[in-house]
């Protein structure tokens, strides 16, 4: 217990002083065991407050001290660096009474809020005369960061992380980089062809000398902390080597298994050997093992044979890479709710109901139909088109809670497109309500109902079936309050967005968080918008919420930066403030172990007896909660302390 | 019908070939009628060994004291050591594996049934016999005890004698055991479980009060319930540092923060702290051996207090206490489903 | 009933000593929200911030009520908004056992409560507070656990 110990309590002006009459405060204080400094100020916060504070910590020696003032949200840094720099005293010395939030602000009557500023600032001198003078903790960080994930929030993040001179593994499980974005035709609102401004940045990836590409990858382990991640990935074997790979197509010719294109959605076939599309990075065919006829023994080989290459080598295998990084980029994206979900569209049923995706493709120059918009079923040019927007999304009942955001803009988009690819059609759509906040985003819904004439009919669908080749769509405009029947030759439906299917195992073994909906959690709705609730782990893109391409390449860019500014010194500062073992209490019955939320504590020793991992500790104290013999505690908030604090606000 | 010389063969021939240290197991007392716990180190001592209703203890404790005696004495004789054991043993016994106290290996079980039946509760029997002295006890089939008095042997049902806890017991036959002697009967509770917990929690709240309040205001502190109990194998006590203990490595700082949650005198606020962390510690942990409530000398109900926790843990939680060494504890796990809606 | 007299409920005047345990990240900047906003409610719960609901140990709990206090409440993030992501649940866990081991004991139930208070929920945070001072003021003194001292 410190002897020594100061108390400064601040009026905040009248914030304060109105309700609780700090002169009281400070002069019972005063008489407190151990306090042998206490004085009420005006500002405790100003520069003449600070150095009130800063003189009389030197003046009288203090070994301690309480500023009874605001939240410590707001000052603890500023009282704890005056306490550092000004007093000289270890800033660990230094606790907040918080008697405006707490007390002044929510009390009326001058008495009563008086006597609880009493209380608290009585705990908290009870509790600082028994802190700890702590250094927070140095750990030197490895400059290296893994991004999961290659759509365009990787893409982004890994190429700013790269030019800002940091060595990034980008981690991709697909045979290419690109995600969802390189399977669209134009992006809202300007209709700029999507691959067009996608495959520049790919090749960016490919070239620059601090991106390490790992494609066909997926992470499997991560052990350790912020700045010293070690991270197991597993890449498939690809049969192909990429280095010599001509991409002349010869092996494709001969390849006699034939399954749907994952890339096209499954509009068109490819062969078990393929590249994905022709801008694939990397530049590279790729055998996929499951649709081959048979690798071990080789059954069929025609491939390896045409090769002119020698670029297909069978005796490949699955190789497991341990990649030591300071932090981890999670874009893991999204994909579309599942068609299964929602049979009373007819998807999955009928060819003609199509995802938005899929009729990405078919607007697509590159796509199954080479930009002509034609109906899977017969190959005709729809004449009438049904868009049902809010597909899964905004239902709390039985789809997706959550607005899946982007789904407005891009079935305004589809329409448009559908317009200009068959100008005598008519583009019909079902919302909910249209949401179109964005720079530009209002007017290009304007510009497809005015200029391409696309209806609007507020209302859910409630049937989707076919009829005579035709898709008789039934549902209700609520505006006029009729029913309405259309016959449509294709219907596209907006299905919700929901975190890409690997993520609930990324989040898993990554131990961050995910929410109601399955998206990752970030640290901060409003603050921390791109960091993980694990320190040195950041999200972006469509694996943390809905968004549309601007919003995830600022994510990208600004979780990027998070990294840079998290890498950009040699050594990462913890808080000192985690947990302690008392070795003589401790019996190794493993409760704190199993408790901890971090894998911070383990059993070590000849004893085998809990040992904390001072980095991985955060200082939560569920070990100490869960400890029976009071072996384990939280520095500077130990059980000792808290229980001096339960008698100094119970008056006792 | 269980079958004592073969307990003894398996214990005799353990200790002659070496196997293991010593056998902890039960002999005749001296004094009463219940058995005495001993550790059997030589094979000729094993002809003591008996095995009936009147092997009440908890031979878990005694695998707790005998691990404390080791390190005392710094033993280094690497064998195991032999342990009798009912189904509740069993089950304490695996408690102490989940909290590590010991490595299995380092633990031979000796499963015994209590062949449908359980220990016998001398009080009750007592009453039952109206001032007769029972000299010898016995199981008598799956349904009766043969109790020896100076007028003979007699046989008695056993649900009239036997200890509560036996009574509402699911598990008489131990899961954990190297080799198991006697009949596996589960799941033949005579009462329905929690049975005095679910009648006293339909009693007005003032009036548990009451009830309890009588209760701490006799407790003595004397300790007997913490030092029987296999779960209280802490070297210190953390509401009661009295065996606060000062080893090489404790530190002045350490020393100078001992907690006095409570004051050493024995009264009823006191005394209640004292009980209630008892069995908010015992959550989970505690196997329903009744041991406390046995050896209490003020005869507080502490069975009934201890097994309101048990109750949560098994229908609550849906925790079995001593059914899996490798499973987290009660208190450090969760699951989503835990009930939430006493939250404001 | 001997050595029972508690019966004293709703003295005239009496003001409940409340012990309100709050998480750093959630309850305890609730508790400042309710503070910015200006929120009114009783002064009768002194709080203590403690860095998770997670480490709300049921000595904390049973050693208030062993010191006197008339009601302790404990607050911690939402499920599944811990800061330290689930710490909280440990915590429900054990305040569920504490409560209902008290109930058994006989402590009136609305002495002891747990609450989910987030950052944003300084209404909620004030409502709580004024529910808890009006349920305890209605039993009167806590008796039962407090030691003479």
């Amino acid at each position: 217990m410190t002897k020594r110990t100061g108390v400064f309590v601040c009026h905040c002006g009248n914030n304060i002083a109105a309700t609780v009459d700090v002169a009281r405060v400070a002069k019972e204080m005063g008489e407190v065991e151990g306090v042998i400094f206490s004085k009420d100020y005006v500002y405790m916060c100003s520069d003449p407050g600070q150095s009130t504070m800063a003189n009389a910590i030197k003046d009288n020696k203090l070994d301690s001290v309480v500023v009874s003032c605001c939240s410590p949200t707001l000052h603890e840094k500023t009282f704890r660096d005056v306490t550092e720099e000004g007093g000289e005293l270890n800033p660990y010395r230094c606790e907040i009474a918080n008697i405006r939030e707490q007390c002044a602000w929510v009390h009326k009557e001058k008495p009563k809020a008086t006597e609880k500023a009493l209380k608290i600032t009585r705990a908290a001198i009870k509790r600082v005369q028994n802190n700890q003078s702590l250094t927070p903790i140095g750990v030197p960080v490895t400059r290296r960061v893994m991004v999961i994930g290659g759509g365009v929030a990787g893409i982004q993040a890994a190429l700013d992380l790269a030019n800002a001179g940091l060595q990034v593994v980008l981690v991709e499980k697909n045979p290419t980089v690109g995600g969802h974005m390189i399977q669209l035709s134009e992006t809202f609102p300007t209709l700029d062809c999507s691959q067009c401004i996608l495959s520049p940045k790919m090749v960016e990836v490919s070239k620059n000398k601090n991106i390490k590409l790992l494609t066909q990858a997926e992470v499997q382990e991560v052990s350790g902390f912020v700045g010293n991640f070690k991270v197991k990935v597993r890449q498939k074997a690809i049969y192909v080597d990429p280095e010599k790979c001509k991409i002349c197509d010869d092996c494709a010719k001969v390849c006699p298994t034939v399954v749907p294109n994952e890339y096209d959605l499954n509009l068109t076939p490819r062969r078990a050997i393929f590249i994905p599309y022709a801008q694939a990075i990397p530049a590279t065919y790729t055998l996929d093992e499951s649709a081959c006829l048979g690798l071990n023994p080789v059954v069929c080989g025609k491939c390896a044979d045409v090769c002119e290459a020698d670029a297909i080598n069978y005796d490949m295998r699955p190789k497991t890479i341990v990649e030591e990084v300071g932090a981890i980029v999670v874009a893991t994206g999204f994909d579309l709710y599942g068609k299964e979900n929602l049979g009373e569209y007819g998807m999955g049923k009928y060819a003609d109901v199509l995802d938005g995706l899929q009729f990405e493709r078919l607007c697509s120059a590159s796509g199954p139909t080479g930009g002509h918009v034609l109906r899977p079923s017969d190959h005709k040019e729809p004449k009438n088109v049904v868009f049902i927007q809010c597909a899964g999304s905004r239902d709390p009942e039985s789809h997706c809670a959550y607005c899946s955001k982007i789904c407005c803009m891009y079935t305004a988009k589809h329409a448009t497109l559908y317009k200009h690819h068959v100008p005598d059609g008519q583009a019909y759509v079902f919302y909910i309500d249209i949401r179109s906040g964005g720079k530009g985003y209002e007017e290009f819904v304007q510009r497809s109902m005015e200029r391409d004439e696309v209806m609007y009919l507020r209302g859910r669908v409630s049937k989707v079936y076919e009829n005579n080749g035709s898709m008789i769509v039934k549902g209700v405009d609520t505006i006029s309050g009729k029913n309405v029947e259309i016959e449509a030759d294709m219907v596209v439906l907006a299905l919700a967005m929901q975190p890409s299917k690997g993520t609930a195992d990324v989040a898993k073994t990554l131990k961050i968080g995910r929410d109601k909906d399955g998206f990752l959690a970030e640290a901060h709705p409003k603050l921390r918008p791109v960091e993980s609730v694990t320190a040195g782990i950041f999200l972006a893109g469509a694996a943390q919420a809905p968004k549309d391409i601007p919003e995830t390449v600022c994510q990208a860019s600004a979780a990027a930066s998070k990294v840079i500014q998290l890498l950009s010194k040699d050594e990462l500062m913890h808080s000192p403030a985690i947990a302690k073992v008392r070795l003589s209490h401790c019996t190794g019955c493993e409760m704190c172990v199993q408790a901890c939320p971090y894998g911070a504590i383990s059993l070590s020793g000849p004893n085998a007896k809990a040992s904390v991992n001072d980095v991985l500790c955060e200082g939560c104290g569920t070990c100490q909660a869960v400890c029976l013999r009071a072996a384990i505690d939280v520095k500077n908030i130990t059980q000792m302390q808290v229980h001096d604090m339960i008698n100094a606000c119970l008056g006792v | 019908m269980i079958d004592v010389a073969a307990i003894k063969a398996h214990a005799k021939a353990l200790l002659e070939k070496g196997t293991v240290r010593a056998v902890i197991g039960y002999r005749n007392s001296t004094a009463g009628l219940l058995a005495e716990p001993f550790v059997f180190t030589g094979p000729e001592s094993v002809d003591d060994l008996i095995y009936g209703p009147s092997c009440v203890q908890n031979l878990a404790l005694y695998l707790v004291n005998d691990k404390k005696e080791r390190a005392h004495h710094k033993s280094d004789d690497a064998r195991p050591v032999a342990v009798v054991a009912k189904g509740c043993d069993a089950r304490a016994i695996t408690v102490l594996l989940q909290e590590k106290h010991f490595l299995r290996e380092a633990i031979h079980v000796i499963g015994v049934s209590c062949e449908g039946t359980g220990v016998v509760d001398t009080k009750k029997l007592a009453r039952k016999l109206g001032g007769k002295h029972a000299v010898e006890i016995d199981f008598d089939g799956g349904e009766a005890f043969a109790v020896t008095t100076a007028d003979g042997v007699q046989s008695l049902p056993a649900a009239e004698i036997m200890a509560e806890r036996c009574l509402e017991c699911r598990g008489a036959h131990p899961q954990l055991a190297d080799i198991a002697f006697g009949e596996a009967k589960t799941d033949r509770a005579l009462h329905t479980p929690f049975q005095a917990v679910k009648h006293k929690m339909k009693e007005e709240q003032d009036n548990r009060w009451s009830f309890w309040a009588r209760q701490f205001d006799r407790c003595l502190r004397c300790y007997a319930c913490r030092s029987v109990c296999p779960m209280c194998y802490c070297e210190e006590c953390v509401v009661d540092s009295i065996q606060f203990a000062v080893l090489p490595d404790t530190t002045a700082e350490e020393k100078a923060n001992r907690i006095k949650w409570i004051e050493r005198s024995p009264n009823r606020s006191e005394s209640a702290m004292y009980h209630m962390v008892r069995a908010i510690h015992l959550a989970g942990r505690c196997i329903d051996c009744a041991e406390c409530e046995r050896v209490c000398p003020v005869n507080i109900p502490l069975r009934l207090l201890n097994t309101r926790l048990e109750m949560e843990a098994f229908e609550t939680f849906d925790y079995n206490p001593g059914s899996d060494m490798n499973a987290p504890t009660l208190t450090s796990s969760f699951k989503d489903t835990d009930p939430n809606s006493f939250i404001r | 009933m001997a050595n029972v007299q508690e019966t004293a409920k709703d003295e005239p005047g009496f003001e409940p000593k409340i012990v309100a345990f709050l998480c750093k990240w959630c309850s305890s900047a609730g508790s400042d929200l309710a503070g910015v906003s200006r929120l009114q409610y009783p002064s009768n719960a002194v709080p203590i911030t403690i860095m998770c609901s997670g480490s709300m140990s049921p000595m904390f709990v049973l050693s208030a009520f062993n010191k006197g206090a008339d009601g302790v409440l404990v607050s911690g993030c939402h499920p599944g908004d811990c800061h330290y992501l689930k710490g909280n649940f440990y915590a429900r866990r054990k305040i569920y056992l504490v409560q209902k081991l008290l109930q058994f004991i006989g402590l009136e139930n609305d002495r002891f409560r747990m609450s989910w208070v987030s950052a944003a929920e300084g209404v909620k945070f004030a409502g709580v507070v004024d529910e808890f001072v009006k349920d305890v003021k209605k039993l009167g003194p806590q008796t039962r656990l407090k030691a003479k001292r």
